[in-house]
């Protein structure tokens, strides 16, 4: 089979959103002798840029997002181990602990973003909703974080990420991590007004501020 | 009907699986099968459809998406599994009407046909956050004031004693108690000491906060009502079931809350139709809703008044009215924010459709996405209820053409939408009424819709 066929097909597999067509596929690859960057890089990442950009214009939805992530990591869990034998595995851009904080169990937003930076390149450990400021902390020194990411939908839950940063201050670990938050009642205002690094308005514009923050830290 | 130990059963013994095995092996398939299946077609020409026998499929894919899907119980992490005889009972056998509020005050929460000339339920406010006790008491009072008003929502408040209101914290319990003295008060003063006051405090995101506020030593009533909500989506957790129980043994209003997303796990405008309808099956089947409350918005635009949420809700509306006779309330939120002349263009667009839809209820759009900190005033009450009278004056394709031409005036500013003002800096906050220039806005706002053929005043 021809390489560009196979990329070819890989890119098809993102968009369709078949995870078992993108392993299948990625087996080929490394199969047939495709670079397996080449394979990410000109397949892939090309359906991923696809869903992604058809996404944000609203023509793709939530659904077909996640099951273009889905079928990505279907198809990475093939080509990482090349990579990595061929020592052309990317280390992660950053590594993300996100989470819904304490009382909030909104997550479609958090989740989101959480794809997102996972399909860009980010380490992402989510740790679900509901997460006690603590835990935010505890799981942000585990994995090493750079990043701590605090989604509140309510106002009610909005005052949780400010305690997620007033308990990194006391424990003297501010500066150790990028905060940034979101959710559909945070402001610029709220953001500034706790301490926050950034706001993010949507998944791209978290991606976006992030890559910013970790390099300037 | 089943009572909550029914319900939770079925929580108990449904097949077991993750959250994300629930989203995306159940419900996005079954969703994706049923818009299919049952050929629901968005038509972005007419944000107001009157395809009869498109409406009546989308009821009969509500009931197969229910059906086939369930609902997720977060805390047991099972599915509750329902018959389609279950389903179509849950239509057939809930509740005609709503009673709330009290002595002269009562009203009755009837549904609606499509084109029906009888007017809307009224309900008003929004849970936006008063910075001060004032501004809340004198929104209340304004909203009350208005006659046609049918009950209220009141202001949320963010901190007490200089602390921050916490979800789940003492803060949050005594944060409900002052709002609602607050709005006991106003009420009174408008002369309306009976009006139902609905989800008392929006502040109480947690069960235990909101069932312990919600007591008659706290001044609540039984004719009152509270929102139990749903998890996006078709899901529910025991804080909700504990709610309803609580309701219900006490004999107080429930209305079965969802918030459909468009652009979410359902997909499109199509499946989002289908499970703004399947919402109101859930409502019955799990919450046992005196009513229910439906607030549809764009997961993108975070509100209800783009082209594609107006026709997904409005096709809903239609499928519910013509075979779901229980009443709704639909609960549309804006992107403009309040004394902005887009924040009453979306209003119009958004009531012409859903109102001669059959809408048996509506509520003013919340300002500003509902996040702007003393956002919102009286005047978006007002004129909830005058374009919801003018709009019950029309019928569906009448009211399709005005849409048609009032989208225009916003709808290519709905990504960037003015933000608005804040009550203090459009209305006088010590007489509580508006300032001149928001009040030439208004008039000058409502002359204009008027003259496109918008019967205000008929």
């Amino acid at each position: 089979m021809e390489h560009s066929d196979i990329l070819a097909t890989l890119k098809t597999a993102i968009i369709d959103g078949d995870a078992a067509m993108a392993a299948d596929y990625a087996d080929k690859a490394l199969a047939a002798g495709v670079d397996p960057l080449m394979a990410v890089e000109q397949g892939l990442s090309q359906g991923m840029t696809y869903v992604g950009d058809r996404f944000e214009s609203g023509d793709a939805f939530l659904p077909e997002l996640l099951m273009a992530a889905e079928t990505f990591t279907a198809a990475m869990n093939i080509l990482q181990p090349a990579l990595e034998q061929m020592k052309k595995d990317r280390p992660p851009r950053g590594k993300v602990v996100i989470g819904s904080v304490k009382g909030d169990v909104h997550n479609i937003g958090k989740d989101i973003v959480a794809t997102v930076l996972g399909i860009n390149g980010y380490q992402v450990k989510d740790l679900g909703v509901d997460v006690p400021s603590l835990t935010f902390i505890e799981e942000a020194e585990r994995f090493n974080a750079d990043v701590i990411g605090l989604s509140a939908i309510m106002t009610t839950t909005m005052p949780y990420q400010q305690e997620v940063i007033e308990t990194l201050i006391a424990k003297n670990l501010r500066d150790r991590y990028v905060v940034i938050i979101g959710g559909g009642s945070v402001t610029q205002q709220w953001t500034d007004r706790i301490g926050a690094d950034a706001c993010g308005r949507s998944a791209v514009d978290t991606l976006e501020k992030l890559g910013r923050l970790i390099k300037r830290k | 009907m089943a009572g909550i130990l029914d319900v939770y059963e079925k929580a108990l013994h449904g097949p077991i699986m993750t959250e994300n095995e629930f989203d995306m092996r159940v419900f996005v398939p079954q969703v994706r099968r049923v818009v299919k299946e049952y050929e629901i077609r968005y038509d972005a020409r007419n944000p107001v459809p009157t395809d009869d026998a498109m409406a009546d499929r989308v009821y009969e894919a509500a009931v197969d998406l229910v059906s086939s899907t369930g609902v997720y119980c977060t805390d047991t992490n099972r599915a509750m599994q329902f018959s389609r005889e279950e389903v179509r009972r849950a239509a057939a056998e809930g509740p005609r009407t709503c009673r709330v509020g009290q002595g002269r005050d009562t009203r009755i929460f009837e549904t609606r046909c499509v084109d029906d000339a009888r007017r809307p339920w009224f309900l008003v406010g929004s849970g936006i956050v008063s910075s001060r006790d004032e501004y809340a008491a004198n929104i209340v009072e304004g909203y009350a004031a208005i006659a046609e008003v049918d009950c209220l929502n009141v202001p949320g408040m963010n901190s007490i004693r200089g602390l921050p209101v916490h979800a789940g914290a003492p803060t949050e319990f005594y944060a409900t108690l002052r709002g609602l003295r607050i709005a006991l008060d106003a009420i009174k003063r408008a002369g309306r000491p009976g009006l139902a006051i609905v989800n008392h405090h929006p502040t109480p995101a947690v069960a235990v906060t909101n069932i312990a506020a919600s007591a008659p030593q706290f001044g609540c009533r039984q004719t009152d009502a509270w929102l139990c909500g749903t998890i996006a989506e078709m899901k529910v957790s025991h804080d909700t079931l504990n709610k309803v129980a609580y309701l219900k043994t006490w004999g107080a209003n429930v209305a079965a809350e969802a918030g459909p997303m468009l652009g979410g796990y359902c997909g499109g405008p199509e499946g989002f139709a289908v499970l703004c309808t399947a919402y109101i099956l859930m409502g019955q089947l799990v919450h046992q809703g005196d009513y229910h409350h439906n607030f549809p918005f764009h997961f993108k635009h975070i509100c209800s008044s783009t082209r594609d949420v107006i026709w997904g809700v409005s096709l809903a509306v239609q499928a519910a009215a013509r075979n779901i006779p229980i009443p709704t309330l639909w609960a549309p939120y804006a992107a403009a924010g309040c004394a902005t002349k887009m924040y009453f263009y979306e209003t119009a667009a958004v009531f012409l459709a859903w109102v001669t839809s059959g809408a048996p209820g509506i509520m003013n759009l919340h300002p500003a996405k509902a996040v702007k900190i003393d956002g919102i005033t009286p005047m978006e009450a007002r004129f909830a209820v005058e374009m919801g009278l003018a709009a019950a004056q029309l019928d569906r394709s009448k009211a399709n053409e005005l849409v048609l031409r009032v989208m225009e005036k916003y709808e290519d500013q709905i990504a960037d939408a003015p933000p608005g003002s804040c009550y203090q800096e459009c209305f006088n906050p010590e007489t509580g009424k508006p300032g001149d220039e928001y009040q030439k806005l208004y008039d000058a706002v409502k002359e204009e819709l008027a003259g496109m053929g918008i019967p205000f005043n008929s």
